[in-house]
């Protein structure tokens, strides 16, 4: 049963989380905003050695990391948003700009690597935490295996909504699952106080969204051409496209993002279409795509041009899917449907 | 003296009966599978994801035709015209090329591991795709496919050219080479600039995929099988003849040298088409020919068209499975052929050695 294990394993980090970050949380299993929530009580410190189930990797800090290299745009927004650029060595593999209100914060940092880094390269920096985006960013491939950074005093975090393994991967990703995360991070950096800020100030944003009502039908169309991959049942996109109003024509597929045949698009013919806009992947570029294939060409949504537009690294679980489904409410404002 | 005047008039009718009752078998076989595979392409545009029923699909055609009106809307009419449609001619276009081209592969270099793939043309072709993949212009990805497949077919030709006399070891080497090299910087490109998303589509390349298919991609892989496979079709005595060894091919007149040079040229021409179009599908142009011989013999004539309506049948039922079997997810159609033609070709290996 994958959904307890699931739960289980999140519980535990909770636990892990819960015992240092959070004296006045009364069950592991409380849902992480509530216990955010207090803020009338003073958020005690992080006690070290803290040790955390990380996508199976048990992982233990000593200390709050001081010389962090994150990899992937949700990795290096997470740390902006928390205010810790300060323990930023450098970042890799950024997905697109800085989101504006991060601009400054994040001026200055090196970028280490355009991708993923080598090991080697990964290592003469000297961190003590890789944080990354992706499972794959931490393997001998990319920055390096995590058992054997962790054998030279490397930790390693991945955000857990990119876990792949079975009990690890959130059943269906819930914004309670992104701000798990960052409370979990402020955990670790002894920041617990601006997580529960953050967190704070995201539920309330995320309270505010108004969810278009019309009941419209979406694709997120994330990449690809001769065959679509699209954002699919129990991902970010999932997540966004619910809090937004929109029903996913992709949402009876079980992952968190899929190749789709184009054919089920045509008959879907969703109300809207979501283009991610990634450095590679340009939404003009998707829109030829789109618009060359005379069958998809005929979609009303092509027709009629109801495109809305999500920055790559804001469809990826993190600090930016609440602003992302308000821009994606905002959006649909302004389209108007017969 | 009566007895022999006679036998050899005997014998001259008697091989010609059966060669009669031969070329009758063929021809009969021949009609068959070309039943087949209309039937086929038929049946297959009724199925996909999408439901739609044979009956709407029917009047669909026929409101094409003129009779009557079509029962579906506009976009399911484009899911019947502009998505299956295309894809099927494709599938059985592609199917039916890379069977002609692996069985001349077999007989001009009289090797029976040779594919189309072997001159380097795929690594080429694949080459040229993954440039233009990863610099985002998919839309000229047919063109830069086909060209990668010349450069690396002439590559090929002129290593084994520079080598002396053009001999089927040599070439195949100079293509094993050639393939290393642009396998090599294949592999660069990706490492060096793929992203993310750029990975899933190359990779649905290298595996072959018929789901970029639209009306220009079928005219042109059914325009090289018109254009390039038929005149192929009609190299049958020569293939018999290299069969033999060149020596035996020289002996009937046959100009080896240059008979070589043109059929791998035309071959290769042909698979730059077709890998133009679909990516490298493996399987289909190495086991049908072999499957083919081991049910109809090695004679060119009956083993050209059959392996080119068998290859056909087979791809069109391939990506059929390809694009409904995980609906609606589609795999790569070239992990279908290899998937599902091993186990069929072990099949016919396995009776056969009974039976005999």
């Amino acid at each position: 049963m994958p959904s307890l294990t699931a739960r289980s394993a999140f519980a535990a980090s909770l636990i892990a989380t819960a015992l240092v970050a959070s004296a006045c949380s009364a069950s592991p299993a409380a849902s992480p905003t509530s216990t955010a929530a207090s803020t009338a009580t003073a958020t005690p410190a992080s006690s070290y050695p803290l040790t955390i189930d990380n996508c199976g990797t048990s992982v233990t800090f000593d200390q709050a990391p001081q010389r962090v290299l994150a990899i992937k745009s949700t990795s290096i927004e997470m740390m902006l948003a928390l205010g810790l650029q300060d323990r930023l060595i450098g970042t890799a593999f950024p997905d697109g700009e800085y989101a504006a209100q991060w601009a400054d914060a994040g001026d200055g940092i090196p970028l280490v690597s355009d991708k993923v880094p080598g090991q080697e390269a990964t290592l003469e920096l000297e961190p003590d935490l890789v944080y990354a985006g992706w499972e794959s960013n931490v393997t001998a491939d990319g920055a390096g295996d995590r058992d054997v950074l962790a054998s030279l005093g490397v930790n390693t975090f991945v955000s857990p909504a990119a876990c792949q393994e079975p009990g690890y991967q959130p059943e269906r990703l819930r914004f309670d699952d992104v701000f798990a995360e960052i409370e979990q991070i402020g955990a670790i950096f002894d920041a617990a106080d601006r997580a529960e800020a953050l967190v704070d100030d995201l539920q309330q944003k995320l309270d505010a969204i108004d969810p278009d009502a019309r009941g419209l039908t979406a694709l997120w169309f994330s990449s690809g051409s001769d065959t679509p991959y699209v954002g699919a049942g129990i991902g970010a996109p999932q997540m966004i496209m619910d809090a937004a109003g929109l029903t996913n024509i992709a949402d009876d597929v079980d992952a968190t993002w899929s190749s789709l045949s184009w054919e089920v698009v045509v008959d879907a013919d969703p109300d809207v279409i979501v283009l991610v806009d990634s450095a590679w992947g340009s939404t003009q570029k998707k829109i030829d795509v789109l618009e060359s294939n005379p069958a998809t060409a005929a979609l009303s949504a092509v027709v009629n041009h109801r495109y809305l537009v999500v920055p790559f690294p804001a469809g990826e679980a993190g600090v930016r899917n609440v602003e992302a489904a308000q821009s994606l409410v905002d959006q649909l404002g302004a389209i108007d449907l017969p | 003296m009566t007895a022999l005047a006679r036998s050899p008039q005997v014998t001259a009718a008697r091989t010609a009966r059966g060669a009669d009752s031969v070329a009758g078998r063929t021809g009969l076989l021949i009609l068959a599978l070309a039943v087949a595979l209309a039937a086929s392409m038929v049946l297959c545009i009724t199925l996909g994801p999408a439901q739609i029923s044979i009956a709407e699909v029917w009047s669909s055609i026929l409101a094409r035709v003129g009779i009557g009106e079509s029962a579906l809307t506009p976009l399911r009419e484009g899911i019947i015209w502009q998505l299956r449609m295309p894809r099927v001619l494709t599938a059985g276009a592609v199917g039916a090329g890379l069977a002609i081209c692996g069985t001349i592969m077999q007989a001009v270099l009289r090797n029976p591991l040779a594919d189309p793939y072997l001159l380097g043309v795929s690594s080429g072709a694949s080459f040229g795709a993954v440039v233009v993949i990863v610099l985002g212009a998919t839309i000229a990805l047919p063109a830069a496919a086909f060209g990668g497949a010349l450069v690396a077919l002439a590559l090929t030709l002129l290593l084994a050219g520079s080598l002396g006399r053009i001999t089927a070891s040599r070439t195949i080497l100079a293509g094993i080479a050639v393939s290393a090299v642009l396998g090599a910087l294949t592999s660069l490109v990706i490492f060096w600039s793929a992203t993310d998303d750029s990975y899933r589509e190359v990779l649905g390349w290298l595996l072959g995929s018929l789901a970029g298919a639209t009306w220009p991609t079928a005219l042109l892989a059914i325009g090289a099988i018109v254009l390039i496979g038929a005149p192929l079709l009609l190299s049958a005595r020569t293939l018999d003849a290299f069969a033999f060894g060149e020596s035996a091919a020289a002996a009937l007149g046959i100009g080896v040298d240059r008979t070589r040079w043109a059929l791998l040229g035309t071959t290769a021409l042909l698979t730059g088409c077709l890998v133009a179009v679909s990516g490298s599908i493996g399987f289909i142009g190495l086991v049908v020919p072999h499957a083919v011989r081991l049910l109809v013999g090695s004679r060119h004539r009956a083993l050209l068209p059959l392996s080119a309506l068998t290859g056909a049948v087979f791809l069109v039922w391939a990506d059929t499975l390809a694009r409904t079997a995980f609906d609606p997810r589609e795999l790569p159609v070239g992990v279908v052929t290899a998937l599902l033609g091993a186990p069929l070709f072990a099949l016919i290996l396995a009776r056969l050695s009974r039976a005999s």
